[in-house]
């Protein structure tokens, strides 16, 4: 009994230290909290953020990446299609923009490797921005309060790979953290219900979390549309860009994949999938279960997911 | 060599500028060499394949099941493809001979990251379909099973056997995911058709439980193939080996660098031996110089000094053969002087004797004898003087006798004292003569206010006899001349010669006059007052040869001549510092020899004080 005291007092640090972990440590799943913000320029996040809401970037200047990337719809757009400068629709439903940095692609069949590039194709697409880089520069260069800041934010003034920059510096900037259940995932058990928490566990155990992992809750694969089940076949009406990533990689393999959008937000930017066929999130899940996961979920379980979705909606925090 | 000593030096500026550039250029390569870069590019590839490796081990992590989330397979794209772009930055800067390989060695890497890329995206979307299924057939397999205990059924049999098919199916399918063999595929396969057809017969919902069963079990036999071949196909994609063949290639290019380096450290080495080589030789050179420099310097000094004995001996003799010279010098000055002394006193001498010999003949002339005749008478006629005064005839005569008597010795008296004057200035002259050679031996003038007209009579009656006889017109001119300050008997012994030659020189004359004109003049020339004194003849003139040589000692046209004479007027004229010039128009047109003198004018109260 020597060792008493000793014992006793390594059994209360071991206790008191077991309980302060169970609290707050953060939990170890196949989703990960968002992280601390990416440091980026403030003069060049100042600077895109101004480009992104100028409407200058299109061809007849009545478009700016904000029209499609709305901030009161969780930085995409309400529509099913979006609008054109010149009033064309585009190909898909827009993408939200937010946390658009951590998605390893950019757009639905992920043809932009970076935020730059997805910049230069909208820019530069016929029906969305329908400009070319020369007007943009010329546009921007006129602008005194660009042209200072430029020449502030980047030796080489204004240039498209400078706006670009710009423009994705300030998008990198919208990650919407402090989502309740990034709170739960840090260790706080009680940010999020019971209800939820099952959702959570249904959400593993249907497999939905198969795809939409990581820290994004999706954003970091491709996965065929329609697994389970023909999804086009039954929608009808094909278009063009429901071939997905075929069209960037031509492979057979690659007809009707997309990339796994992020989940995060989710409850704030219907209506889903690229073809905004789904106008509401239960109308979403539903095919989810049906073409993806092959199997039909109980509506209790179902509703919990649902509730489970809705702690994903992070704090933009008025960044957009 | 014989080189000039300037041009010496350009051999070995050449070959020091050779050298220094050979040491520079082994410098600059052996430093030239960085093989930090290697290094870099070493740890750069060394970081490429551990990102690869772990990407593939992340991969085959998300195909166990242990990593959950793919975004592990996902975060090296952005590491690989900066790491990637480094690589081609080393490449571009690699030299050209290598960059080629390098480069193609690259472009393969990168199109096989590009291709395991694209594997690892289907990989990705397969593997997340087979877990999906695998997770849920067992689960499916329950919903069978409940489906047909709450869809009961007429026969219990069929029933029985559907769900014992079910479980089989699902075993079998869970052993395929773990060994997938072909036969086990084509049991499964079988099995399902056998499943199909027996639930045909069951109810809706135990069929559409079915369906969604067997559905899984064919997403499993269908992804499982497929997620293995993904795998295969990943762990083939070359990227390490490309990353090897880069690494061998770079090792091969900095293996042969640092050889490279290597030589050329040698070959500097061997340049640093030869030049220490070099520098040892030049300093034997250098201690050989300076022994012979040394023993030269020695042998110098002994030299020097015997070369100095020699100097003072010479000089000793030299001082002797010098003062002997002297000796002689003096000896020849003291015969010239005499030879001029001797001149001069001649020319004087001569005066003397034409006076001493006018005396003599007076004195024979003289009437005494006739005093003494007339004494005797009056003597003879003592006993009757008074008688012999009266009444002899001759007696009678006595008074007037006596009278002329008187008369005739008084006037030879006078002529005898004036002879005898001229004979004392003669010999005052002569002393005067000797007096100034005594005092030119001690170089003294005696200058003194003189008369130039005084002087011209007195040079002229000096040479009085030569006038008479040769029947000689005088004409002077030496009006306006002042009274100057002289040396009276230098320039009296000039005139005299002066004069004397003028008189000789019309001796052969005989076709016309004999004339001597003899001019004085004070002018103011370019060195000051001057006096001039002319001395003209109109004798045999003087050949335009023989001008330049007049003065010059020995030289005389004369057969009884030494050449004497006007040598030494040049020399008294140049003693008194001024010059003598002789004009003369040729042979038979007389001669003119002019007396240039610079003029110092006797103050006018010394002159009234004589």
């Amino acid at each position: 009994m020597k060792y008493g005291p000793l014992i006793a007092l390594l059994s209360l640090y071991g206790f008191l230290g077991l309980s302060r972990w169970s609290a707050a440590a953060p939990l170890n799943e196949p989703i990960k909290p968002l992280p601390a913000l990416a440091n980026q320029d403030p003069a060049r996040v100042v600077l895109g953020r101004q480009l992104f809401h100028d409407p200058r970037l299109s061809a007849n200047g009545r478009v700016s990446c904000a029209s499609c990337h709305r901030a009161d719809h969780g930085g995409a757009d309400a529509g099913v299609r979006s609008v054109g400068f010149a009033g064309q629709a585009t190909g898909v439903n827009a993408p939200t923009v937010l946390n658009a940095a951590l998605n390893f692609r950019q757009f639905w069949n992920g043809r932009a490797d970076t935020l730059e590039q997805q910049v230069n194709m909208v820019i530069q697409n016929p029906v969305e921005m329908g400009s070319v880089w020369a007007d943009v520069v010329r546009k921007v260069s006129q602008d005194e309060n660009y042209g200072r800041a430029f020449k502030a934010a980047y030796p080489e003034g204004v240039t498209p790979g400078t706006i670009q920059n710009a423009i994705a510096s300030y998008e990198r900037t919208l990650l919407t953290p402090n989502s309740r259940f990034d709170r739960y995932l840090r260790g706080d058990s009680n940010a999020i219900s019971t209800t939820e928490k099952a959702g959570y566990l249904k959400f593993k155990q249907y497999g939905c979390i198969a795809c939409h992992q990581g820290v994004n809750v999706g954003g970091n694969m491709f996965q065929k549309f329609g697994v389970m089940g023909d999804y086009f076949a039954s929608r009808g009406e094909s278009t063009e860009a429901d071939l997905g990533r075929y069209l960037v990689t031509r492979e057979p393999a690659d007809e009707h994949v997309f990339k796994v959008p992020s989940l995060r937000n989710v409850a704030l930017t219907a209506p889903y999938f690229h073809d905004g066929s789904a106008k509401t999130l239960d109308a979403a899940v539903d095919v989810m279960f049906r073409y993806q996961l092959g199997r039909v979920a109980a509506p209790e379980d179902k509703a919990a997911i649902i509730q489970f979705l809705n702690t994903l909606t992070g704090d933009l925090e008025g960044k957009l | 060599m014989n080189l000039h000593p300037r041009l010496k030096w350009v051999p070995i500026t050449f070959l020091a500028l050779v050298l220094a550039s050979i040491l520079g250029f082994l410098y600059i390569k052996t430093r030239g060499y960085d093989s930090s870069r290697y290094y870099e590019t070493v740890a750069l590839l060394r970081q490429l394949k551990q990102l690869d490796a772990h990407w593939e081990l992340d991969v085959f992590r998300s195909r166990m099941g242990i990593d959950t989330s793919y975004d592990s397979l996902v975060d090296p794209l952005d590491s690989l493809t900066q790491l990637w772009q480094q690589l081609q930055r080393i490449v571009a800067d690699q030299p050209a001979n290598d960059r080629g390989p390098l480069l193609r060695i690259s472009d393969a890497y990168h199109r096989a990251v590009e291709e395991k890329t694209r594997l690892i995206e289907h990989f990705k979307s397969h593997n997340a379909v087979l877990h999906n299924s695998l997770a849920f057939l067992p689960t499916a397999a329950d919903d069978v099973e409940k489906s047909i205990i709450r869809n009961p059924t007429g026969g219990n049999l069929p029933a029985a056997s559907l769900k014992v098919g079910v479980r089989r199916t699902l075993l079998n399918s869970l052993i395929y995911s773990q060994v997938p063999t072909e036969d086990q595929a084509s049991d499964i396969q079988r099995d399902l058709t056998e499943l199909s057809r027996e639930a045909g017969e069951m109810p809706q919902p135990v069929r559409d439980s079915m369906d969604i069963f067997c559905a899984h079990v064919q997403t499993v036999l269908r992804e499982q193939p497929a997620v293995n071949a993904l795998l295969n196909s990943i762990a083939a994609v070359p990227t390490a080996s490309h990353l090897d063949e880069f690494d061998s290639r770079i090792a091969e290019g900095q293996r042969d660098a640092d050889s490279l380096m290597q030589k050329y450290r040698r070959d500097l080495l061997i340049f640093a031996a030869g030049l220490a080589g070099l520098l040892l030789y030049a300093a034997i050179k250098l201690i050989r110089s300076h022994a012979i420099i040394q023993r030269v310097n020695h042998e110098l000094v002994a030299a020097n000094e015997s070369l100095e004995q020699r100097v003072q001996e010479r000089t000793r003799q030299l001082r002797e053969t010098q003062s002997e010279l002297v000796a002689t010098a003096r000896q020849a000055g003291m015969a010239e002087i005499a030879t001029n002394v001797l001149h001069n006193v001649g020319n004087v001498l001569n005066s003397v004797n034409v006076s001493a010999n006018l005396i003599s003949t007076r004195m024979r002339e003289s009437k005494i004898p006739r005093l003494a005749d007339a004494a005797r008478l009056i003597t003879d006629h003592s006993h009757d003087l008074a008688q012999f005064l009266t009444r002899d005839e001759r007696g009678k005569n006595f008074p007037g006798y006596f009278d002329m008597i008187a008369t005739a010795l008084n006037a030879e008296r006078t002529a005898l004292v004036e002879e005898i004057q001229h004979l004392t200035k003669g010999v005052d002259h002569i002393r005067d003569i000797v007096a100034m050679q005594q005092s030119l031996a001690g170089a003294a003038c005696l200058v003194e206010p003189v008369q130039v007209g005084d002087l011209l009579e007195d040079a002229l009656r000096m040479n009085a006899a030569s006038v008479a006889r040769r029947q000689v017109t005088v004409s002077r001119d030496c009006s306006d001349v002042p009274t100057v300050l002289l040396d009276k008997h230098l320039i009296l012994q000039i005139l005299v010669n002066l004069i004397a030659n003028a008189l000789q020189a019309m001796d052969s004359v005989v076709d016309r006059a004999h004339e001597l004109t003899l001019k004085a003049q004070a002018r103011s020339g370019e060195e000051g007052p001057r006096l001039c004194i002319e001395v003209e003849d109109t004798g045999e003139g003087i050949s335009s040869d023989n001008l330049p040589r007049l003065f010059t000692h020995g030289f005389t046209t004369r057969m009884s001549g030494h050449g004497f004479g006007l040598h030494s007027c040049a020399l008294a004229a140049r003693a008194m510092g001024g010059r003598i010039a002789a004009q003369s128009l040729g042979i038979g047109q007389g001669a003119t020899f002019t007396l240039d003198l610079p003029l110092n004018a006797a103050p006018a109260p010394a002159l009234a004080n004589l």
